[in-house]
């Protein structure tokens, strides 16, 4: 399996969109659903009340009290310690004695078995804490609900927002401190495991990927992609060889930060290869990299270069190249006026194809340390760990506490990648069958999803209820988060540094888009909800 | 605020609480009006499931009423800056089972946005003034018998010198020894001009402390009075005296004979059994192993 990190990245205008519908679909599902309660438990009364709980919530805002806020947070992280919710070092103690027994030989490591181990300790530490702050968020505020020791605090001037941000923000530094012990602890495991000749296996590749990838076909001409070779991945398009068939990429913002200490600009690939004719097959198939300057009409091609099946491949060009004996600058003569620089590829072997997309071929920015992309992946672990906090304190308030754990854990799950594109087949109409009821009544009448629904009024209803949760299933797709957002994890175990502005920085918006929607949750359901236990 | 402003103001509340489709299940209360004032203190009495517990809960906020109004300190009861004023001890001490202490004084006083150097005198004082012991002070609640448990929920009770204070069965779980310790603190709190609102079953214990009392019974208001002038028997006549001889009380009772006097009873007057065992406790300190049995058949 391929690492496509461009599924991964997140352009920064559409994370601002999507914050944006986030919070009206989420805030406008609190609001309906107060404001239906209180009408169903207090009459038309209640839409009064309504209002004045929605203006008593602004008026709470601006009286927050830090101590107070910090007094819950305290009262929570104690709660979670002497409730014995780090027991769960024991289980992670437990596994990494004795993970090195099965992770395979430590004396001869090759780049996938440091992908492994650096994978199973992020996935581990993932697993472990998100369990623990699943059940601390879920059943702290029911807890008290049930014993009534809330009764001793909303009696005392504690504004109800104060207690959900409390018990909020006291989780979260819990599971923060718990994943905090283990990330130091797993460095350590991983740095152990790898001896010191193949420390340099450690390391956070920093790419700079095009912005866009065009394509030729064969006779010369731009091609919307390259050629199909009955790949069932659609990810790579195939060049084919010795035509004028070739991949164009656009890197834009190209300067002097791009080279590396020796002045050199790398190019690293991870070319898939076809071949439609057996042929030597201990001969790989050769490409070459050119880079061109359309406002010059100057090019310069690199020599034919062996493309590494399954391996990423690096190719290093001088900052200086020589043309025709004349000596050309990378960066002056073939980066255009708008900062851009044009790479093509293209494959030398008749009939034989070579795969690419937009992400088989980055600039290679100088390497980070592995460190660095390591705990950016442990920051992304503790964005998900918040979300869940939020997510589970706020269905915490309506609800008892087994019945928000199931609730906030299938929201998780439906936040998982696959899960999570499913719904959107679902939404954009992708899966064959129809909706909801036409999918049961195809599969109780044994009709395949291609035959035709008879013509009658019945299925006008069955139809138009299926429009109805088809539009229910949109909102729950945008305030339900994609959790691959989160998944920083993925880049370091595959050695690359996390970005900051199309990973980090959108993910923290995502986050942010969820504090405001569960905060308000948090305050109308304990405020208008008697806190007794029923 | 004078001394005659009221402090609770209650116009016809109820209550109902109802099932989970939201049919009525049974009215709690039922039209309950009455108003507390300044400085004193009031209980509210009745059996179990009248609906004293719930009044409480209607004006803390704690419940919403079905009908009817509430102000407590010219604020309404959903309003949390009233809580400022008040303190509150439930009817089981609903604390926090893994803090300690002075770890339950420090949260509730944070609550009050007290600062550091505030809470920590404010506890020390609070626990001497509730009599725990200084070796019970840290260790978890979960560790406290129930005495010592009501005892840290008057405490947080008081955190904030609140200027009324409500207790729910303020005496329940408490030995007498404490009972009267809970009663010295309600007259207390009464000296410096606090109100004080309490709820009990316990008739013994309203009886000592309060100035005023309703009586509830199935959520409606029976009885509401001072104390003194409800317990009044209009229609008997009591003389008190030091000890007579027999000669002496034959005479009375002829004189009062004389005068159309019926039921006439002379005997010596018999202390609360609460007086005896207090006094019986505080001799049994002075002189340890002194026993005074009056009923040997008693004594295996």
């Amino acid at each position: 399996m391929y690492f496509d990190p461009n599924e991964y990245l997140l352009n920064p205008i559409i994370s601002v969109l999507n914050w944006v519908v986030v919070v009206g679909c989420l805030t406008f599902v609190v609001l309906f659903v107060s404001m239906v309660n209180l009408i169903a438990t207090r009459g038309a009364s209640g839409v009064g009340v309504f209002f004045d709980e929605l203006g008593g919530m602004v008026t709470d805002l601006f009286q927050l009290s830090p101590r107070r806020i910090w007094a819950l947070t305290r009262l929570t992280y104690t709660e979670a310690i002497r409730r014995k919710a780090l027991a769960v070092f024991v289980v992670f103690g437990l596994l990494f004695m004795f993970a090195g027994w099965f992770m395979g030989d430590t004396k001869e490591i090759k780049p996938d078995q440091v992908k492994v181990y650096i994978s199973f300790v992020l996935t581990t530490i993932s697993w472990l804490t998100l369990p623990v702050v699943l059940i601390l968020c879920c059943f702290g505020i029911p807890e008290d609900i049930r014993l009534r020791s809330i009764h001793t605090v909303v009696t005392k001037p504690a504004r109800r927002v104060e207690i959900v941000l409390g018990r909020m923000i006291g989780i979260w530094l819990i599971g923060c401190l718990v994943l905090a012990v283990m990330a130091i602890v797993g460095h350590f495991w991983i740095v152990r495991q790898i001896p010191a000749e193949s420390q340099s296996l450690l390391t956070c590749r920093v790419p700079v990927y095009g912005t866009r990838i065009d394509f030729v076909d064969r006779e010369g001409n731009a091609a919307k992609s390259g050629v199909n070779v009955g790949d069932i991945w659609v990810f790579r398009s195939y060049i084919e060889g010795a035509t004028k068939a070739r991949a164009q990429w656009t890197f834009r913002n190209v300067g002097e930060s791009l080279l590396d200490s020796d002045g050199n600009l790398n190019f690293e690939n991870s070319f898939s290869a076809f071949r439609s004719y057996k042929g030597d097959m201990t001969r790989p198939l050769f490409y070459d990299i050119r880079l061109i300057n359309p406002e010059k009409n100057l090019a310069y091609t690199t020599d034919p270069q062996p493309v590494n099946e399954f391996r990423h491949k690096l190719d290093t060009i001088p900052r200086k190249v020589t043309i025709d004996g004349t000596q050309y600058d990378i960066l002056k003569d073939f980066v255009t006026d708008r900062k851009e620089l044009h790479v093509e590829v293209s494959c030398i072997d008749r009939e034989q194809y070579i795969g690419m997309a937009r992400s088989d071929l980055f600039i290679r920015m100088p390497d980070r340390q592995f460190w660095m992309g390591y705990w950016k992946a442990i920051l992304g672990i503790a964005l998900t760990l918040l979300l869940i906090t939020m997510i589970g304190v706020s269905a915490s308030t309506m609800v008892k506490g087994p019945i928000a754990a199931v609730l906030t854990f299938v929201i998780y799950f439906l936040s998982l990648k696959d899960n999570h594109q499913f719904m959107d087949q679902l939404v954009f109409g992708q899966v064959q069958g129809g909706g909801f009821l036409e999918s049961v009544y195809r599969l109780v009448m044994h009709m395949g999803p291609s035959q035709e629904l008879p013509a009658n009024p019945a299925f006008v209803v069955v139809k138009f209820f299926d429009w109805v949760l088809n539009n229910f299933l949109w909102l729950c797709r945008h305030v339900i988060p994609y959790s691959q957002y989160f998944n920083m994890p993925e880049f370091v175990s595959n050695g690359f540094d996390v970005p900051w502005d199309t990973s980090i920085l959108p993910s923290l918006l995502v986050t942010s888009a969820f504090i405001i929607p569960c905060v308000l949750m948090g305050y109308f359901a304990l405020r208008i909800r008697e806190l007794e236990s029923k | 605020m004078s001394q005659s402003e009221t402090v609770i103001e209650i116009r016809n509340l109820s209550k109902v609480y109802r099932d989970f489709w939201g049919r009525p299940k049974v009215r709690a209360l039922n039209a309950l009006s009455l108003d507390i004032k300044k400085g004193e203190v009031f209980g509210l009495l009745g059996p179990n499931g009248s609906g004293k517990t719930t009044t409480l809960k209607l004006l803390l906020g704690l419940l919403f009423p079905t009908e009817g109004e509430v102000k407590i300190l010219g604020k309404s009861a959903a309003d949390v800056s009233k809580n400022e004023r008040i303190g509150y001890l439930p009817e089981e001490s609903y604390l926090y089972r893994f803090l300690n202490a002075y770890e339950t004084l420090d949260f509730y006083g944070r609550l009050f946005d007290m600062t550091a150097a505030q809470r920590k005198e404010r506890s020390e004082k609070l626990l001497d003034l509730v009599k725990l012991a200084p070796q019970s002070r840290r260790r978890q609640l979960k560790e406290y018998s129930k005495g010592m448990t009501r005892r840290i929920g008057v405490a947080q009770a008081l955190i904030n010198d609140p200027d009324l204070v409500m207790l729910d069965e303020p005496t329940s779980g408490l030995d007498p020894l404490g009972n009267r310790d809970m009663k010295d603190l309600i007259l207390d709190l009464k000296a410096q001009g606090k109100t004080v609102l309490m709820c009990s079953h316990l008739l013994a214990d309203v009886q000592d402390v309060c100035d005023r009392i309703a009586i509830l019974y199935g959520g409606e208001l029976k009885v509401m009075g001072r104390v003194d002038e409800l317990l009044k028997a209009q229609d008997e006549t009591q003389i008190r005296s030091s000890k007579l001889s027999e000669a002496a009380e034959k005479e009375i009772q002829e004189v009062l004979q004389r005068h159309g006097a019926t039921n006439v009873k002379v005997d010596q007057p018999t202390a609360s059994l609460e007086d005896l065992f207090l006094k019986t406790v505080q001799e049994s300190r002075e002189r340890p192993g002194h026993r005074n049995v009056t009923d040997n058949q008693s004594v295996s």
